[in-house]
C-alpha cells in the first residue's frame, strides 16, 4: 500500500467515525443543525418577521416548529402560507440558506412547498 | 482577465473527449465503467461538459474484472502511472485529463474501504461504490463506454461524507444526476435507499438538506430552481421511516 493510499484510507475511516458519532447524536443537541436544515429544505421562501407579527401568527394557530426552541437564543420558526405572509408589510425576504442572516432572524416565517411539507416538517 | 467561461468549457470538453478516446482500451474492457463527476458532464446533450469539476476521469473497475483489465494497460500509450499514486495515470499531453482508477466491490459494506494490492494497478476500493452498477452504454469519441445507473450513482454521492468545497461541488454533481433522472430512476433510488441501514439513510437525508441550502456556484447546476425536487425526494424518503418524520 502506498503512503497516499494509506492516508486516504485513514481519512475515510476517520470520516466514517465522525459520521457514526453524528448519527448517534441525531436526537440530541448536536442534531439540531440537521433538524434546522430539514425544516429549511421544506421551505420555498423564507422571511424575517418582527416578534409581534410572529406572535400574531401563533395566535392565529400557526404552530412554531420545535427546532426553533432548540437553539440558543431560541427562535420562532413558523410555516405560513404565502398569501398570509403577503399581508405582512414588515416581512423581509431572506435567501433559504443556513447562513448568518437566517440565523440572526429572531422570527422566521417559511412558505412551504406546495406538496404540503408543513405537515411533515416536525422534528426528527 | 482570464479566458471566457465558454472557452474554458469548450476546451475542457475537447480534453474530456480526447481522454476518452485515448483511454479506449481500458474503457472498453468488460465491466469497466466511467463514474464520478464527469458522468453528468457526459449526460449533457452532446456531452457538452459544462460543469466545472476536477480534471480527471474516474474509471470504475469491479474487482472481479481487475485481472482482465490489466493486460490492456499496456495499450494506454498516452498515460503513465503516477509515482505517488499508481492508481492515477497521468497524461503525457496537457490536452488530456488524468485517469483515476477506482475499485468497486458489490459485496462490500458501503462504509468500508480497502486497498486491492497489485504491482501494476493497485486500487483503493470504496464501499460506497458498491451501490453503483453498470447502466447505459454510450458512444463518445468513437469509444463505447458504460455509465452507471443514475440511481446508484446518486445514492453513492449522497451517502459519501460531504464537507468543504469539494464536498459541496460533489453534491452539486449529485444535483446534476438528479436533474437527468427519470421517475423510474427515483423509484430505483428509493428501493436502494430502503436497503441501507439507519445510519446511511440518515446520511442521505442529511446530504439532501445540505444540497437544498447550497448557494449557486459558477459552472455548476444551480440548486435554487431544483429545491422543490430535492424537498420532494427528502419527503419521499422520510415517508417510509419509522424514526423520522
Amino acid at each position: 500500500m502506498t503512503a497516499v493510499q494509506e492516508r486516504r484510507l485513514r481519512e475515510l475511516r476517520s470520516r466514517m467515525l465522525v459520521r457514526a458519532f453524528d448519527h448517534r447524536q441525531r436526537r440530541h443537541a448536536r442534531g439540531v443543525w440537521y433538524r434546522l436544515r430539514r425544516v429549511l429544505t421544506f421551505a420555498s421562501e423564507a422571511y424575517s418577521l418582527p416578534l409581534e407579527e410572529a406572535a400574531r401568527l401563533v395566535a392565529e394557530g400557526h404552530r412554531p416548529e420545535p427546532v426553533g426552541r432548540e437553539l440558543e437564543p431560541s427562535r420562532v420558526i413558523l410555516f405560513v402560507p404565502a398569501e398570509r405572509l403577503a399581508k405582512i408589510g414588515s416581512a423581509r425576504r431572506l435567501a433559504v440558506r443556513l447562513n448568518a442572516e437566517t440565523l440572526s432572524a429572531e422570527c422566521l416565517a417559511l412558505v412551504p412547498f406546495e406538496f404540503g411539507a408543513a405537515e411533515s416538517a416536525g422534528s426528527d | 482577465m482570464g479566458p471566457l467561461p465558454i472557452l474554458i468549457a469548450v476546451t475542457f470538453r475537447d480534453r474530456l473527449i480526447a481522454t476518452i478516446r485515448a483511454a479506449r482500451p481500458v474503457l472498453e474492457s468488460p465491466g469497466v465503467l466511467v463514474i464520478g463527476s464527469e458522468v453528468p458532464n457526459l449526460l449533457e446533450k452532446d456531452s457538452a461538459a459544462t460543469l466545472v469539476v476536477s480534471q480527471d476521469l474516474d474509471v470504475g473497475v469491479p474487482v472481479d474484472r481487475h485481472a482482465a483489465l490489466k493486460p490492456r494497460l499496456a495499450e494506454l500509450r498516452l498515460f503513465e502511472p503516477s509515482a505517488d499514486e499508481p492508481s492515477v495515470w497521468t497524461p503525457r499531453s496537457p490536452e488530456l485529463l488524468e485517469l483515476n482508477f477506482v475499485g468497486m466491490d458489490a459485496s462490500q459494506d458501503p462504509t468500508e474501504a480497502y486497498v486491492l494490492e497489485d504491482d501494476r494497478l493497485p486500487l483503493l476500493v470504496f464501499g460506497a461504490l458498491s451501490l453503483v452498477s453498470r447502466g447505459a452504454e454510450v458512444e463518445i469519441g468513437g469509444t463505447r463506454l458504460a455509465l452507471p445507473r443514475p440511481a446508484g450513482l446518486l445514492l453513492e454521492k449522497l451517502i459519501t461524507d460531504r464537507t468543504g468545497e469539494k464536498g459541496e461541488r460533489d453534491l452539486l454533481v449529485a444535483l446534476g444526476v438528479l436533474a437527468t433522472s427519470a421517475p423510474e430512476d427515483l423509484d430505483e433510488l428509493e428501493g436502494l435507499y430502503r436497503r441501507l441501514r439507519s445510519e446511511l439513510r440518515h446520511a442521505v437525508r442529511s446530504n439532501l438538506t445540505i444540497l437544498s441550502l447550497l448557494a449557486p456556484r459558477s459552472g455548476m447546476p444551480d440548486p435554487e430552481p431544483r429545491r422543490s425536487e430535492v424537498a420532494g425526494l427528502l419527503r419521499r424518503l422520510e415517508a417510509g421511516e419509522a424514526e423520522a418524520p
